[in-house]
C-alpha cells in the first residue's frame, strides 16, 4: 500500500483534496505539488478532507502554512474538514486551529465557502 | 543495494509488568522512506509500554520528527548514513534515543515558534522541535564519543494524570 494517494475533484469553485495514509518528510512533496496544482490553475479555495488522514507530521504543517498566504492574498482559504483525533490533536498542540477553519465535514467547508465567499481569517 | 533495517534485543533481563524491559535498537539508512518503519516500530513500543493508542501515535510523531531532523540537518540530506534508534521502556517512563554520528546540530538555536509570524514570512523551520517538546516530558541534546544522542523522555505518570 502507497504511504500516501491525493485525490482530487472539483465542486463548482472549490478544490477538494484527500489526503490518504500520512504526511511526513518522505511524503511531503507529493501534498504539497497537488496544492500547488490547485493554485497554478487558480483555484484558491481548497478544502483539504483529513478523514482518510492517518497523521501529519511538522512537513505537512509546513506544506499548509507555506500556501496559505498566496491562498489568502488571492482571496480564497484553505479549510480543513473530517480531522479524526489524532490529526486534530496534533493540529491543537501547534495552534493550528487558529490559524485554519476546520469543519466537522466536507460538505460543512463546501458551505462555509458559499457563505462568506472564501476569505480566510 | 539498501541496506536492510534491522532490530535487534538488548540486555538479558525477562521483562516484568512495570518493571524496566529490554531496550530495543533499530538501526535504519538516513532516508526518509524509512520513517514510516521508524514510526511503526515506535507506535507498537509505546503501546506495549501501557500507552493508549492516542498517546502512542504521539510518541512515535515525536520520533518521526528526530529522526526528519537528522537526516535532514545532522547528515544534511545524504541517503548514505546510518539512523539509530533505542527505545526502552524504563518502567515508570519511556526513553526513545535517536542517535547520529553527523555534524553537531543545535536544534535549540531554532527560535520559539510564533505561528502567525511563521506564515506571515512563510517560515517552517522549528515546527518539528516544537512539536516534540510539546508531546514529550523531556527533549535533550548531547555530544557522546562523536555522536548526537537526542534523548525523548515520556513518563507514564503524567499521561495517567492526563497531560
Amino acid at each position: 500500500m502507497s504511504e500516501l494517494t491525493v485525490d482530487k475533484r472539483d465542486v463548482e469553485d472549490v478544490t477538494l483534496l484527500y489526503p490518504k495514509g500520512f504526511i511526513n518528510a518522505h511524503t511531503v512533496r507529493l501534498f504539497e505539488g497537488e496544492i500547488r496544482e490547485a493554485l497554478q490553475q487558480g483555484r484558491f479555495k481548497i478544502v483539504v478532507n483529513c478523514s482518510g488522514l492517518s497523521y501529519i507530521a511538522s512537513a505537512g504543517l509546513g506544506a499548509l502554512m507555506g500556501a496559505i498566504e498566496e491562498i489568502r492574498g488571492s482571496g480564497g482559504d484553505l479549510r480543513l474538514a473530517s480531522l479524526n483525533d489524532t490529526v486534530r490533536n496534533i493540529f491543537e498542540i501547534l495552534g493550528f486551529n487558529h490559524l485554519y477553519r476546520i469543519y466537522p465535514s466536507e460538505m460543512d467547508a463546501i458551505v462555509s465557502f458559499a457563505r462568506d465567499g472564501g476569505t480566510g481569517s | 543495494m539498501r541496506r536492510p533495517a534491522s532490530a535487534a534485543p538488548r540486555r538479558g533481563a525477562s521483562p516484568k509488568a512495570g518493571a524496566p524491559r529490554p531496550a530495543l535498537v533499530l538501526t535504519v539508512p538516513s532516508e526518509t522512506s524509512f520513517l514510516g518503519l521508524v514510526r511503526e516500530v515506535t507506535r507498537k513500543m509505546a503501546e506495549s509500554a501501557g500507552f493508549d493508542q492516542g498517546t502512542a501515535g504521539r510518541l512515535a510523531l515525536a520520533v518521526d520528527e528526530a529522526a526528519t531532523n537528522v537526516i535532514e540537518h545532522a547528515y544534511a540530506g545524504a541517503a548514505d548514513r546510518e539512523v539509530e534508534i533505542r527505545l526502552e521502556d524504563r518502567g515508570p517512563e519511556f526513553q526513545v534515543e535517536v542517535v547520529d554520528s553527523g555534524a553537531t546540530v543545535d536544534p535549540r538555536a531554532v527560535p520559539q515558534v510564533d505561528l502567525r509570524r511563521y506564515v506571515r514570512e512563510r517560515r517552517t523551520g522549528g515546527l518539528g522541535m516544537h512539536l516534540m517538546e510539546k508531546i514529550m516530558d523531556s527533549v535533550t541534546f548531547r555530544r557522546s564519543a562523536g555522536r548526537n544522542v537526542c534523548r525523548l523522555v515520556k513518563r507514564k505518570a503524567a499521561v495517567a494524570r492526563g497531560r
